[in-house]
């Protein structure tokens, strides 16, 4: 990190993580359209299936194991609302039940993609360098 | 819940091969797992060196396992289907931060 210089404005940088959500099929776009509203400006949907074997399934009466993994990369200070609010809908919507997961980013490189990953707009037209 | 409770395994692997990944993850003790359907991709120049032919059919088999157990279950994942097996398959696991949906 840069400590050079007397700018008293200098922050420390947003630290971002990947969320792995993965969901049922038919719920992907509702938990992303959720999830792009906690300054999430860049997601990923992946179509997927579970593991489960056919005679749980057919214990479970569950038809089939279609799901999708949506990889968002979300800022860490927006991480514990967005959980919560996972956490809740996982709980209260029907046919909603999911498991998100967060996995640290190590590193980014790029000025203006990690702007765009973190949502700083005051970095649009130059702020960030100033 | 947070403070790396639970790591997350991928395992690429020759696409056909995710039920010998779970059959085998699942004995060492993990639960479940989702698998992503991929494409893999190998320099032609290293193929040919390594003689090695790259089967560009993937699947990513993701499981969440409880950390005191990922070195058991990523030890059964590469003696079922490491590179020295049919699935030719690479593992590596994830700090996981936080997790939701698990109770």
């Amino acid at each position: 990190m840069n400590s050079k210089g007397s700018d008293t404005n200098n922050k420390a940088p947003i630290k971002l993580e990947l969320l792995i959500t993965i969901v049922e099929k038919n719920k992907s776009e509702f938990y992303a359209d959720l999830i792009q509203s906690y300054e999430v400006n860049f997601q990923l949907t992946m179509p997927a299936r579970g593991t489960a074997k056919a005679d749980i399934l057919d214990y479970l009466g569950v038809a089939d194991t279609d799901k999708a993994v949506i990889f968002s990369v979300v800022r860490s200070d927006k991480l514990d609302d967005l959980t919560y609010m996972l956490g809740q809908k996982f709980r209260k919507i029907r046919g909603g039940k999911g498991v998100a997961v967060s996995v640290p980013f190590s590193s980014i490189i790029g000025t203006s993609v990690y702007a765009f990953l973190c949502n700083a707009t005051n970095t649009v037209n130059g702020g960030f360098a100033k | 819940m947070s403070d790396n409770k639970y790591e997350m395994i991928f395992c690429i692997i020759n696409a056909g091969f995710s039920e010998t990944v779970m059959d085998a993850a699942r004995e060492a003790g993990a639960r479940g797992g989702t698998v992503i359907r991929a494409r893999g991709t190998a320099g032609k120049e290293a193929e040919e060196l390594f003689k090695i032919t790259v089967h560009p059919d993937k699947e990513v088999v993701m499981i969440l396992v409880p950390a005191d157990i990922k070195d058991a279950v990523m030890t059964a994942v590469y003696s079922a289907s490491g590179m020295n097996a049919e699935g030719q398959g690479i593992a590596f696991s994830l700090p996981v931060n936080k997790t939701v949906g698990l109770q």
